[in-house]
């Protein structure tokens, strides 16, 4: 048994891969322990979001950005190869997602060491804290369909914890639509691994990109891949809140703690639009099948060949309703909170639009550079929106409210919490040189070279949907006459730290744009080389393959 | 034959589930949503196929030289045992959320539930 297994080769083998997960699981488990001490529970906290950080780094350094990095860098979990058994996988897509999260992470548990006094320090806040943040890692770096499945549940097991955290009446109910929601989408999830399993033999992402390229050297049917990567669309899409899987987002976002929002809009998101990424362009792409439908009301006609174009029909449709909605949603909300929601649904459409571009370009070059754009943009949104949500809980904790009509004249009440507040909505909109200029540019440039002027006037109205609500959240809120609750408020210096802290990285960005657009390129290289990805995951060759099924006895892949 | 009786039983355990779901009672939903997942779970079971095993594949039951049963793919037995532990977690988690609500709301009514700020 063990002699075929060591004579496969592995590719660019690295258990640097495991490090941040295995640092965030530690700080689980290490603040577990800790529950009658807080203190020494929020050490190891911060401790672990430090390691965390730092192995995250040592990823993007040795993996992608180094001078003759390998671009890609897998492990193999208990040395069992793939694909039986399971693969992490760090490349240039998951590096790129996991140092998002990774900042936004830090600030978020900063943040929650200053608020937490308020709530009962021996909660279980902490622990949950890190499961999340293991949930979203798991998912970033499996290269398992399954794996993904469980990483996702434990990322939503979490964060379904955190939505009912305050257990008020409207925390209990946005809770319990949150988890009904959230467990049928795992069960369609679930159909749709099953299916997958069930016409192409193998989980495994490499695999099954493998066999989804040469469906006749393994007898795979591909009409029905398209309708089961259209099931895990749309689970993806609930977990990326695009419309029409919108609606839980007002609710929810409103009843977790305002940093827990932060990560929620920031980094649960964004394991969707990557699930969404990854599978299509990764995996999918490759299957070579004629796509070939007509919507009988608006008289399109989807027709391409590959899934990809259903991908980008489907995709076009979701994110031109999720601007419209999340933009006009947002406009007319009576909380910052409320605002910052809708506007996280108008946002993701932004992210979603050059996806969209991607899977129905006809030039790989375009391809590319839509994927960069993407990327780019879902950086400046996990910052900004991460910024502007934690700016809500400092408000909050300041003033004891985030309703516009109590709030007024907070810029004179503290300057520092005002200028990054306008940093954060100033990156919203895209004034440069702030990161968010750069997200829409590319946007923009996009949709203009792929000479789609509908989408340009969509992206166009987006935009001022999104100057429209971001002014009237800071006039109502930050300029005027000083309320009652404003007057008595005290700012705590920490919290306002974090939002200066963060509100200098979007900058940075911005200033140091050079850097940040190598990595999304290298992340959408990534994204795009299924033949890169197959070779480092699962690097045999079909007839290896089989002779090595037989020589270890196993009837797994009959 | 037994593809045909998993295909009903799947359907039938889905029909089921939704219709608990469309309840107006919390804890109806609860039992559609858990329902769902074992169908779901069932149907993950019927996706690697049943099919006559033999001495190789199952060692265990084929050890005294009788009949070898028909197994499901191992693989999948695999994937739907950690799928019901999940499931399991999941609805336990609903379960508990719902009495929450109750004590919160004092209804487990859904359209009222709806109504209330």
């Amino acid at each position: 048994m063990t002699t075929p297994l060591a004579a496969m080769p592995i590719g660019t083998g690295s258990q640097l891969v495991i490090a941040p997960m295995l640092v965030v699981l530690v700080a689980a488990v290490g603040s577990l322990l800790f529950s009658r001490w807080p203190r020494a529970r929020m050490a190891v906290s911060l401790a672990g979001g430090a390691g965390y950080a730092i192995a995250v780094a040592a990823i993007d350094w040795y993996v992608v950005l180094a001078p003759g990095a390998p671009g890609i860098a897998t492990y193999q979990v208990g040395d069992w190869p793939a694909p039986a058994g399971i693969t992490l996988v760090a490349d240039g897509l998951s590096a790129f997602m996991l140092t998002m999260v990774a900042i936004l992470g830090i600030a978020s548990l900063v943040f929650s060491t200053r608020v937490l006094p308020e709530i009962d320090p021996r909660s279980y806040y902490f622990p949950l804290f890190h499961f999340l943040a293991l949930g979203v890692t798991g998912a970033f770096l499996t290269a398992d369909l399954f794996n993904l499945f469980v990483w996702f549940e434990v990322m939503l097991m979490a964060s379904y914890v955190f939505v009912a955290y305050y257990g008020g009446p409207q925390h209990t109910r946005a809770a319990f639509w949150y988890v009904a929601l959230n467990l049928l989408a795992s069960a369609v999830f679930l159909l749709g691994v099953g299916g997958i399993y069930a016409t192409t033999g193998t989980l495994n992402m490499a695999d099954l990109a493998r066999r989804l390229a040469e469906p006749a050297a393994y007898g795979i049917d591909l009409g029905p891949v398209v309708g089961l990567l259209a099931m895990l669309l749309s689970v993806f899409a609930i977990k990326a809140g695009l419309v029409p899987f919108q609606f839980w987002i007002p609710t929810a976002y409103r009843a977790a703690p305002p940093q827990i929002t932060a990560l929620l809009a920031g980094a649960t998101k964004k394991v969707g639009i990557y699930a969404i990424i990854r599978l299509s362009f990764t995996v999918f792409a490759g299957a070579q099948i004629s796509v070939d439908l007509e919507a009988p009301i608006v008289g399109a006609v989807v027709s391409g060949p590959s899934p990809l174009a259903f991908v980008g029909a489907v995709l076009f449709a979701m994110a031109t309703a999720s601007i419209l909605v999340g933009g006009i949603g947002a406009v007319g909300r009576d909380s910052i909170e409320g605002v910052l929601a809708y506007s996280s649904i108008g946002q993701v459409g932004f992210i979603a639009i050059p996806v969209a571009i991607a899977a129905t370009a006809s030039s790989a070059e375009l391809r590319h550079f839509a994927i960069v754009a993407a990327l780019v943009y879902a950086l400046n949104h996990t910052l900004a929106k991460g910024l502007l949500f934690l700016a809500v809980g400092a408000i909050r904790s300041a003033t004891g409210t985030s309703r516009l009509a109590d709030l007024g004249g907070l810029a004179r009440r503290s300057p520092p919490l005002a200028v990054a507040f306008f940093v954060g909505s100033l990156a919203l909109v895209g004034i440069p040189p702030l990161s968010g200029f750069f997200g829409k540019f590319l946007v923009f440039y996009t949709a203009a070279r792929a000479e789609l002027a509908p989408v340009l006037g969509l992206l166009l109205v987006g935009s001022l949907l999104t100057i429209a609500y971001a002014t009237r959240t800071w006039n109502r809120s930050f300029w005027g006459a000083r309320t009652s609750a404003v007057e008595e408020a005290t700012v705590d210096p920490v919290q306002v730290g974090v939002l200066l802290a963060l509100a200098t990285v979007i900058v940075a960005v911005g200033v140091g744009f050079e850097l940040v657009y190598q990595f999304a390129e290298a992340a959408a290289a990534a994204a795009l080389d299924t033949d890169g990805y197959v070779d480092a995951v699962d690097p045999l060759e079909p007839s290896e393959l089989e002779a090595a099924g037989e020589d270890a006895g196993g009837g797994e892949h009959a | 034959m037994t593809a045909f009786l998993l295909a009903l039983v799947v359907g039938a355990l889905f029909a089921l589930g939704t219709f608990l779901l469309l309840r107006r009672d919390l804890i109806r939903v609860v039992w559609g949503l858990a329902i769902i997942s074992q169908a779901a779970n069932v149907y993950l079971l019927a996706m690697g196929g049943v099919a006559a095993g033999t001495a190789d594949t199952v060692p265990v039951l084929a050890g005294h030289g009788e009949h070898v049963p028909e197994t499901a793919d191992p693989l999948v037995q695999a994937l739907v045992l950690t799928a019901i532990v999940i499931g399991f977690g999941m609805t336990a988690f609903a379960l508990v959320l719902s009495y929450r609500v109750y004590e919160e709301h004092d209804t487990l009514d859904v359209s009222e539930l709806g109504d209330r700020e």
